[in-house]
């Protein structure tokens, strides 16, 4: 595999970057192992990146929405204890 | 990674975030969504407690946006070296596609650039079920919000009862 022409300080062998690969699967929901069973590494890293740019993507989003709500609140002293005191539940 | 699942560390998230966020409209009159994001990562690398390098690299970054400019622009001065190499490498001047998605995970991973490829599947797990966690608890605080507004205030605690 290519890993063994790689110059870079990635001694790392085939089967430790499987297992690596296949732990990262897990965190996927959708490739998840018990329906596609092997997946080649490449694809799963694919998606890994594509998950992690879709919850950063999420985040951004609610942040929008979040800072949306908050301006258009008016939080007073009290409020804002209530609330933490509530969340802390 | 697995603490990111649970409800003890979803109310901690959940209640920093919410006091920075006060904290800082005391501040300012109005936050921007780009400042609310860059509040809401710095509180999940705070709860992370220094653990992990992602974490480690958020809080050690500056407070100003668009500081991922000047990184871009040293990545391209590695093309000249391609005018060096002869035509015969042409066909293998890409990387192999693991090797390139890797470097793509590094780029989305904060302080990982230069991090082994073992190191950095660890550091990616938990990144993921962090920003999972980010995501189900402003989901939770922004609807929380949502409604208090609907309502008469007076009714507001009544309903956080039912939550």
């Amino acid at each position: 595999m290519s890993s063994q022409r790689s110059t870079s300080s990635n001694k790392i062998t085939d089967d430790k970057l499987n297992a690596l690969i296949l732990r990262l699967q897990t965190l996927l929901p959708q490739l998840d192992q018990s329906r596609h069973g092997r997946v080649s590494a490449a694809k799963v890293l694919n998606e890994i990146c594509s998950y992690i740019r879709r919850l950063q993507n999420e985040v951004d989003g609610l942040s929008g929405r979040l800072s949306q709500c908050l301006d258009s609140m008016d939080l007073t002293g009290f409020d804002a204890e209530i609330v933490r005191d509530l969340l802390q539940q | 990674m697995k603490r990111w699942r649970t409800k003890r560390e979803h109310q901690i998230y959940s209640s920093k975030l919410f006091q920075a966020l006060c904290r800082s409209r005391r501040t300012s009159s109005s936050t921007s969504a780009k400042e609310l994001h860059q509040t809401a990562d710095r509180v999940l690398a705070i709860t992370a407690k220094g653990t992990t390098r992602w974490s480690r690299a958020i809080l050690a970054a500056p407070l100003t946006a668009g500081t991922n400019m000047k990184k871009h622009k040293k990545a391209k001065v590695t093309v000249h070296t391609r005018s060096r190499k002869p035509v015969v490498n042409r066909e293998k001047k890409k990387l192999p596609v693991v090797e390139r998605k890797l470097k793509a995970l590094r780029r989305l991973v904060p302080g990982c650039r230069k991090l082994s490829c073992n190191n950095l599947l660890e550091e990616t797990s938990d990144y993921i079920a962090a920003l999972e966690m980010q995501v189900r608890a402003m989901t939770a605080i922004t609807e929380f919000l949502a409604r208090g507004e609907a309502q008469a205030p007076t009714d507001r605690l009544g309903s956080i009862g039912n939550m």
